[in-house]
């Protein structure tokens, strides 16, 4: 009874109260690589703040650390890396030996060839050229006089309560949430949801986690998982030209479900 | 009535309630088409529908029964009818975009802003808020206790069940729970706390002496299953949880979880109510745009009865 009642005069008015007046609060630093602007960064900070929101309650709290990806030998601890760079840096930067335990976050290449890579620590959020290809080829067989166009996101999007999460991010940044901020606020809410769970820090079990445990609530439809080459599982959106959501990929009576979409290669 | 009649004698703090003959009537809210769908439950005929407001979402009754209430989501406010004469009343505030509600022993209202990331609480009598209550992202589900001590409130993006003493309004327990919780109920001694979690598609017991989930269950055996929303049989002994786009009711022992039974209904189904004998339950099919009769000694379904566009939930005066 008596930690209840500590525990109730510390969320007496929950957002007034800086959490770190509680007793057990857990610190994680986040380190991301990329610029401090644009799509990713922002769904990076909406994650994030997220993230914080819950911490309030349950004792976690989190920042982000900036780094550059040529500083890689000095970071002391890490837990997952986000990156917003081109694709040649990403790859290096998984490839890194210092790295090769650490989740690797893709938040912005649509490379195809990232995914044929199958660096074990590389995962994607952001969907690739090749998931939004045959989500057109899709869409185009049935529907051959319609032009669409292919996304993983959409600011109109409101099924699996995208409406709610579009309304935040615009909220909160004054800006339409497009893939990219999509990509950047789902790797970080999937990250610090784990930690919320496991209480662990130590980036080789993240990585297993993230692979094998996680189905994570992306506001996109069922639980999400990782393919073995780290591409997140995902439906598309198909925009016609009055950029009106028209489908979502997989269309119905495709087979092979969300793995109809993009490159599924096996990484033995 | 005679039961009622005599918990209503036995309850001393209803001292000036006067129960009155039930209607026997459902009501069910139409997400889509902005009304209530009236059901004589005793016909099975749909016999009013009542224009309520944007968005109508949770639904409920006062604890006197004779007054209807539904969160109008998008005109931000709570609309009440008169169950008896079905006369729309004047609105109750209700803070932005209030989505789920339960009905106190005392006649506050409790209900989730969900775009705001908090509970509110409402002062029927006044009309006004007398709490604003932080929680987790996007709050949903909301039930209080038999008791009136406790009340209940999961945030679907932050996966939390809060706990709030209604006393003074503050959280004293925030509990992990699966991906995307939903749905609450407790069962008749308010010891133990139901909630589902739709995106990890499990159910959860939560002992509300230690605030710890004790027991939790996956429904992966039906396909497509999306816990939503729970009723707790009468004796206690059952759960039904509605499976949204699993299109059944999943029928469970209330203390082991096991699967007992799966009721197909309607199409993406979410709320459902139990007559107050247990013997009938009602869903509401977003999809179908149904509500479906279920009789649950036979664990059937009787029959679906057309409603409006999208219906959301259900609430029964009986």
């Amino acid at each position: 009874m008596k930690l209840k009642k500590l525990l109730a005069s510390a969320f007496c008015g929950a957002l007034l109260i800086p959490a770190a007046t509680m007793a057990d609060v857990l610190e994680v630093t986040l380190h991301y690589a990329g610029p401090e602007s644009g799509s990713a960064w922002k769904g990076v900070q909406q994650g994030v703040d997220e993230a914080n929101l819950q911490g309030q309650f349950l004792g976690q709290n989190y920042q982000i650390q900036v780094v550059n990806p040529d500083d890689i030998d000095s970071i002391e601890d890490i837990t997952v890396l986000l990156m917003a760079t081109d694709e040649e840096t990403m790859l290096n930067i998984a490839q890194h030996e210092r790295l090769s335990n650490v989740a690797v976050f893709n938040l912005t290449s649509g490379s195809d060839a990232l995914r044929e890579a199958c660096q074990p620590n590389l995962l994607s959020t952001i969907v690739s050229d090749s998931m939004k290809q045959d989500a057109l080829a899709q869409w185009q067989e049935r529907n051959p006089d319609t032009p669409v166009s292919a996304q993983a996101w959409h600011e109109d999007f409101e099924k699996f309560a995208a409406r709610q999460l579009n309304n935040r991010f615009s909220r909160a940044h004054g800006v339409p949430m497009d893939d990219e901020a999509w990509a950047g606020w789902a790797a970080s809410k999937m990250v610090t949801d784990s930690i919320a769970r496991t209480q662990n820090l130590d980036s080789s079990d993240m990585l297993t986690y993230l692979k094998t445990e996680i189905a994570f609530d992306g506001q996109k439809g069922d639980g999400m998982t990782f393919r073995e080459n780290g591409q997140l599982r995902q439906i598309i959106l198909l925009i016609d030209e009055a950029n009106e959501i028209v489908a979502e990929a997989p269309l119905r009576g495709v087979s092979g479900g969300l793995d109809s979409l993009g490159q599924n290669n096996s990484c033995q | 009535m005679k039961l009622r009649h005599l918990l209503a004698s036995s309850m001393i703090m209803l001292s000036t309630a006067v129960w009155a003959d039930p209607t026997y009537r459902l009501f069910a809210s139409n997400e889509r088409d902005n009304t209530v769908s009236v059901i004589d439950t005793r016909t099975g005929e749909v016999e009013a529908t009542i224009d309520i407001g944007q968005r109508p979402r949770g639904i409920g009754l006062s604890p006197d029964q004779s007054t209807l209430y539904v969160a109008i989501s998008d005109d931000n406010a709570i609309a009440t009818v008169d169950v008896k004469t079905l006369e729309v009343g004047p609105r109750l505030v209700s803070g932005d975009d209030p989505e789920a509600f339960d009905v106190a022993p005392n006649g506050n209202i409790y209900l989730s802003n969900e775009d705001d990331a908090t509970a509110s609480v409402i002062d029927v009598v006044n009309n006004e808020i007398i709490a604003i209550i932080p929680v987790g992202i996007e709050p949903e589900g909301v039930a209080v206790s038999p008791d009136g001590s406790i009340a209940a409130v999961t945030s679907e993006s932050s996966n939390m069940v809060h706990i709030i003493e209604t006393e003074g309004h503050t959280v004293i327990a925030n509990i992990l729970v699966g991906a995307r919780p939903r749905g609450l109920a407790f069962n008749s001694d308010g010891s133990l706390l139901y909630s589902t979690s739709e995106i990890s598609n499990e159910v959860q017991i939560i002992d509300t002496s230690s605030y710890s989930i004790i027991k939790r269950v996956s429904l992966d055996s039906i396909e497509n299953s999306r816990p939503m929303e729970i009723a707790v049989s009468p004796d206690d002994n059952i759960i039904y949880v509605t499976t949204g786009r699993g299109n059944s009711v999943a029928v469970m022992d209330a203390n082991t979880l096991d699967l007992l039974d799966n009721i197909p209904v309607g199409n993406r189904v979410w709320g459902l109510t139990l007559s107050r004998d247990g013997s009938t339950l009602y869903t509401a099919n977003g999809v179908s745009g149904t509500v479906s009769v279920v009789d649950t000694q036979a664990r059937k379904e009787l029959k679906q009865i057309e409603v409006g566009a999208f219906p959301w939930g259900v609430t029964l005066d009986d």
